[in-house]
């Protein structure tokens, strides 16, 4: 019992000061992660045990791969072409903005996919004399949305799919279905609420289409190159099963190819800026943080908790992991709450003693991804984002964030809700 | 090391009249050869001397001008200097008095340090009022010994720094800025308060920066952009926007007494070519990478 309050204790502060970034979240995790091993509340051999390496290992491999592949230019052509193919009217542009942000997000990272896209936003939005505000929360969101659809879109995502060893492809058949039922709705929904308001004249939009998006591709060899890896990335994904390999090798795989296609020269460049080692350490901060909390028996007696309050029924406790999961990633954050309800979810089905089915892991991946959805504080892209457009100017407050990611969460909440119930039950 | 020991009082003289620069040169190399034997003399070392002049002026804007040669097959150092009664204009600086510097090839930085202070005698009024009331070189010499100038063994950026500087407030506007670089040809400004304390600096791409918004400078490439409207219209909005929202702050600065070689260095690393000079919070000069070029490298 004393141990297990020492954890919660040690958990509890580190947590606190990742969700405040009072001090920097890599710090936090990793301090936090070797307090335990100084109180003796878990041997450091043990602690080392709990990094998921095959997380850490696939984190890389995207992370390096993008970096090539932005190189080229592509998404920014990407963003323009989609602009110019929406004649510069406002509300298609914001449409199909969405659309190819989510499409991007569901194999960019959600902060890589902000960073290109915004700016490119803003810079529509100053040509096209649009108001810049509802381009920028509702492309932010789109991010999100489209980063729940694939195993990875999202890091909760890929934590779930690495623990409970689920492929690329189950995260196509289970998780995008429901995302596009949410995509649809809303792309309703931003359509009933914009048609009438955005307006361009003709001269601004004149000037869009004297864009020449051709040049933004700067080396077109590379480019097709990289496009072939790519390709043959997303072959090795969804052959994942029948490959028996884990996601990790597919991606590293991939990325020592990029390296090897791009310029012998750029390996340490793209090792120093395209890969966030910042994150990576976060992560092994968290698992062996998590695995502290699992080892003190906390986790059990939470899954025990949680097995009772869904009175021993896994529909009840799928909703359950859904809805708690989606609240507290809005407030703390998704990844450490992910970290953490995964080695519950894992005790949870040993409580219930069935091993079929993924009911759970499904509720729990979509619950964190959607749950950061409209939260500010939620996912680092939303944090990202409003820090983009204050440095241009442009002041997102908290509530005016939240505003529009209460109506996106309540309505993707109650979607997911009823999928689980009527796909799983 | 004084000054004075490197002085020779035959070769210092006071002139009545002289119509220009080139013979007063004319004048300090005859006197020099009248009492030494070098390699190269008369005519030649005057147009050595003149061609260095046209090359890049010897005159300091503090009313010295200080020619010199760097001779070959010769180990020593001689100066000779000429005070004017009657000041000459060159390039408006009213030129009072010239001390020209033979020496050899190797002996750089004696002769810096002898340039150096020159140059703070030049700066100092009531040692140059004492000295303009002498009338032979015996009298000159025996005031430069009384000074007790002394050669300093290292530059410091006190001696090649600019000592009054175009400083702007921080609410100068846009369009004030714009007058500044158009009548000085600067492009870099330091900013101070009321009491000249150091806050900031100003450059001409912080100028710039005002038409090209945050997020275009996070885009890989704009080379699908041909033309960009903000940037075009800076002047609309050069009186709204003030130095206090633009300039940088946190800049490296130096102290007065730092040596050339530092200031070398923190201009390359932060690569910078100029640099504010602060002393206890004040600014008291700035120093640009042209004028370590000119005044130390090239001199």
């Amino acid at each position: 019992m004393m141990t297990m309050t020492y954890a919660l204790l040690v958990v509890g502060i580190s947590y606190l000061f990742i969700a405040t970034e009072w001090i920097n979240k890599m710090t936090a995790a990793l301090l936090g992660s070797f307090i335990f091993v100084i109180a003796g509340l878990i041997g450091q051999e043990d602690a080392f045990s709990y990094i998921d390496w095959n997380v850490i290992f696939l984190l890389i491999g995207m992370m390096i791969v993008v970096a090539v592949l932005k190189d080229t230019g592509v998404f920014q052509y990407a963003a323009i072409k989609t602009a110019k193919a929406a004649r510069g009217k406002p509300i298609r542009i914001l449409i199909m903005l969405f659309i190819v942000t989510a499409l991007i997000s569901a194999f960019l990272d959600n902060v890589t996919t902000m960073l290109m896209m915004i700016p490119m936003i803003l810079l529509l939005s100053q040509e096209l004399k649009l108001q810049p505000m509802p381009f920028i929360i509702n492309i932010c969101i789109a991010s999100n949305i489209g980063g729940t659809a694939t195993l990875i879109g999202d890091p909760p995502n890929i934590l779930v799919g690495s623990r409970a060893k689920l492929s690329f492809m189950d995260f196509i058949f289970n998780m995008t279905p429901p995302v596009l039922l949410i995509m649809a709705i809303s792309i309703a929904m931003i359509w009933f609420f914009y048609h009438k308001k955005l307006k361009v004249s003709n001269r601004d939009r004149a000037k869009l289409m004297e864009y020449n998006e051709n040049s933004m591709i700067v080396k077109p060899l590379l480019l097709r190159r990289s496009l072939i890896v790519v390709g043959l990335l997303l072959v090795g994904f969804v052959l994942q099963g029948a490959l028996g390999l884990e996601a990790s090798t597919i991606a590293m795989c991939a990325a020592m190819i990029m390296l090897i296609i791009n310029d012998k020269k750029k390996v340490e460049q793209t090792l120093m800026h395209g890969v966030d080692w910042e994150t990576l350490l976060f992560f092994i901060g968290l698992f062996m943080l998590v695995g502290g909390l699992h080892k003190s028996g906390f986790l059990e007696l939470v899954a025990h908790k949680i097995v009772i309050l869904g009175n021993n029924d896994p529909r009840n406790i799928s909703v359950i992991l859904l809805w708690f999961s989606g609240i507290t990633s809005a407030v703390l954050g998704s990844v450490p709450m992910v970290a953490t309800l995964i080695p519950t979810v894992k005790e949870i089905y040993q409580v219930l003693g069935v091993n079929d089915g993924n009911a759970l892991w499904w509720s729990l991946a979509m619950g964190s991804c959607l749950g950061g959805l409209g939260s500010p504080l939620g996912l680092t892209s939303n944090i990202v984002t409003i820090g983009i457009a204050k440095r241009n100017g442009i002041h997102i407050s908290f509530w005016q964030f939240f505003r529009y990611g209460l109506i996106y969460m309540s309505y993707s909440f109650a979607i997911a809700t009823v999928y689980v119930l009527i796909r799983y039950f | 090391m004084q000054l004075v020991s490197l002085l020779d009082a035959k070769l210092i003289h006071y002139e009545e009249r002289h119509e220009s620069l080139e013979m007063v040169y004319y004048d300090l190399v005859e006197r020099i050869c009248q009492h030494h034997k070098l390699p190269v003399c008369g005519k030649k070392l005057l147009e050595i001397v003149l061609n260095r002049e046209e090359e890049a002026s010897m005159v300091y804007p503090s009313g010295v001008a200080i020619p010199h040669v760097r001779m070959d097959d010769f180990d020593d150092t001689i100066i000779a200097i000429c005070f004017l009664r009657q000041p000459i204009l060159v390039r408006d600086i009213k030129l009072k008095w010239v001390v020209m510097i033979i020496t050899d090839k190797s002996s750089s930085k004696l002769y810096l340090n002898v340039v150096a202070a020159l140059l703070r005698l030049s700066k100092d009024e009531v040692m140059m009022s004492v000295l303009e009331v002498n009338n032979n070189g015996h009298d000159a010499y025996n005031t430069f010994k009384d000074f007790k100038i002394a050669v300093k063994e290292d530059l410091t950026l006190r001696d090649i720094m600019i000592s009054d500087p175009v400083t702007v407030k921080p609410q100068t506007n846009l369009r004030e800025i714009s007058k500044l670089m158009n009548e000085y040809g600067y492009s870099f400004f330091p900013v101070v308060d009321d009491m000249h304390k150091y806050l900031g600096e100003i450059q001409i791409l912080n100028y710039l920066k005002v038409g090209v918004p945050d997020y275009l400078l996070m885009m890989d490439n704009i080379q699908f952009l041909r033309s960009f409207e903000p940037l075009e219209k800076i002047f609309e909005n050069e009186e709204k926007v003030i130095v206090g929202d633009i300039m940088e702050k946190g800049n490296m600065i130096l102290s007065p007494d730092d040596s050339i070689i530092e200031a070398v260095f923190e201009m390359i690393q932060h690569k910078k070519p100029h640099c504010s000079i602060v002393e206890h919070g004040v600014l008291v000069g700035v120093v640009t990478a042209m004028d370590i070029y000119r005044k130390v490298i090239r001199a």
